[in-house]
């Protein structure tokens, strides 16, 4: 169930053509095995209506941003592993998710999904102005 | 056109008018009808591209590609393409092995695309020099390659495991400087840094491992008498000073960034600077008239050093 999971919604220029929107991306995409079974995630890229009306949605200031849960939590800082899971725990739905999460601190990055996982993220797919 | 007007621009110099550069990369495969990944892939294509935007633009510069990938493609990176955008890395050989266990070798003229480059720039750097414009090198700056060669655990690891990380940068730095060596070679008359994700990081990050990284480019591209720039993109207000004092005869900023702030800096420590022309909102959205922007940038950056420029 949606509400189950936490929500991160990353705001960027294009993850394809700036490479600081892209390894905000990765940040994500890299997120180990148990974590992507508690995250939901989006590129929102401002190349299209759709991008920018999230951006003004989440009141983003910069270009690339990591929103949890709707906080604009890394602006124009790519972020620790750590960082991301504190981040992540402190805003988890629930008790035992941030619990579950805060486990996984000392996991690190995972290398081997982040096509797949940036696939599901509709990274890179949305960068032009019609689409 | 006017090559020296952007060369004396970038070296902090007062100029009559301020010069201009489009940024085109990919755009100038959209302006002669191909695919982005077609032209990036064939010489006589990048060198029409390239020569039929500068015409277009009536550019005093321009680079040969905008490409961050190449250098990690000449070193052992995959590529994913994009018929309308520059290819992206999908994978990173040192994510779990330093250089030495990877067996990464620093790039020569044969390497990846390089030989693609070397065509194109030959093709097009004798109709540039008819029009006055200059070639301009354009090299992937060592935090950029260092996350391409290793992934973002880099952005990790300058902080709880600096050792892999020196390891993985100063690779990088060879890397950048063997590339700015090629550009040299190829005619390239301004050669610049482009390390975008060098914004991403704290001030003290940036003097640790970027700093010390571009030394040994920048080295090449004043031995061989040619000019410098470093680019970065993004909010790069906590780097900036450290931006200017890089070694470098000038940088370049993007569109989040205010210019009067910019120019500030720049001036202070005597070097050249470029942007800010809004990429997004007014090139690409037209949210803003892009008009009204350049009158905006071209007030702010004045004639001493300033370059104008998409940011």
């Amino acid at each position: 169930m949606a509400g189950d999971k936490i929500h991160i919604d990353v705001l960027t220029l294009d993850s394809v053509q700036c490479a600081a929107c892209g390894y905000m991306m990765e940040s994500i995409a890299a997120l180990p095995d148990d974590v992507q079974e508690m995250i939901e995630y989006k590129e929102w890229s401002i190349k299209n209506k759709e991008g920018i009306g999230k951006f003004l949605e989440l009141k983003g200031k910069v270009l690339p941003t990591i929103c949890i849960e709707r906080d604009l939590v890394f602006p124009s800082i790519i972020p620790q592993y750590e960082e991301l899971i504190d981040e992540m725990a402190k805003r988890a739905p629930n008790e035992a998710m941030s619990k579950r999460i805060q486990s996984l601190r000392d996991k690190g990055f995972q290398f081997d999904k982040i096509q797949e996982n940036l696939k599901k993220a509709g990274a890179g797919l949305k960068t032009r102005a019609d689409s | 056109m006017a090559k020296q007007l952007l060369i004396d621009a970038i070296r902090g110099k007062k100029t009559p008018s301020p010069p201009w550069v489009p940024y085109a990369g990919v755009h100038c495969a959209f302006l002669i009808g191909e695919p982005a990944d077609k032209m990036l892939k064939d010489p006589e294509l990048l060198a029409k591209g390239v020569t039929f935007a500068a015409k277009r633009y009536h550019a005093d510069g321009i680079p040969l590609v905008f490409d961050l990938s190449v250098e990690a493609n000449s070193v052992g990176c995959d590529l994913k393409w994009w018929p309308d955008n520059v290819p992206s890395v999908t994978n990173h050989p040192l994510s779990d092995k330093s250089v030495a266990e990877a067996g990464l070798k620093l790039p020569t003229k044969e390497s990846g695309r390089w030989p693609i480059l070397f065509e194109a720039a030959r093709l097009a750097k004798p109709q540039l020099e008819q029009m006055d414009c200059a070639l301009m090198g354009l090299f992937c700056g060592p935090l950029t390659l260092a996350s391409h060669l290793a992934g973002v655990r880099i952005f990790t690891d300058v902080y709880k495991n600096k050792e892999k990380a020196h390891d993985v940068l100063k690779f990088a730095g060879q890397v950048g400087a063997r590339a700015a060596q090629l550009y040299a070679e190829m005619g390239a008359d301004i050669i610049a840094i482009v390390d975008p994700v060098a914004s991403q990081i704290k001030d003290a990050t940036f003097k640790e491992f970027v700093h010390p990284y571009c030394q040994d480019a920048i080295k090449v591209i004043n031995d061989a008498g040619l000019t410098s720039s470093f680019f970065i993109c993004g909010d790069a207000t906590k780097v900036l000073e450290s931006v200017a004092q890089v070694g470098t005869h000038g940088f370049a900023i993007d569109e989040q960034l205010n210019l009067n702030f910019v120019r500030d800096i720049a001036i202070k420590h005597k070097v050249g600077f470029g942007g800010n022309l809004k990429l997004t909102l007014a090139l690409s959205l037209g949210l803003l008239s892009p008009r009204e922007d350049a009158i905006v940038s071209l007030a702010a950056g004045g004639t001493t050093g300033y370059c104008f420029a998409p940011g």
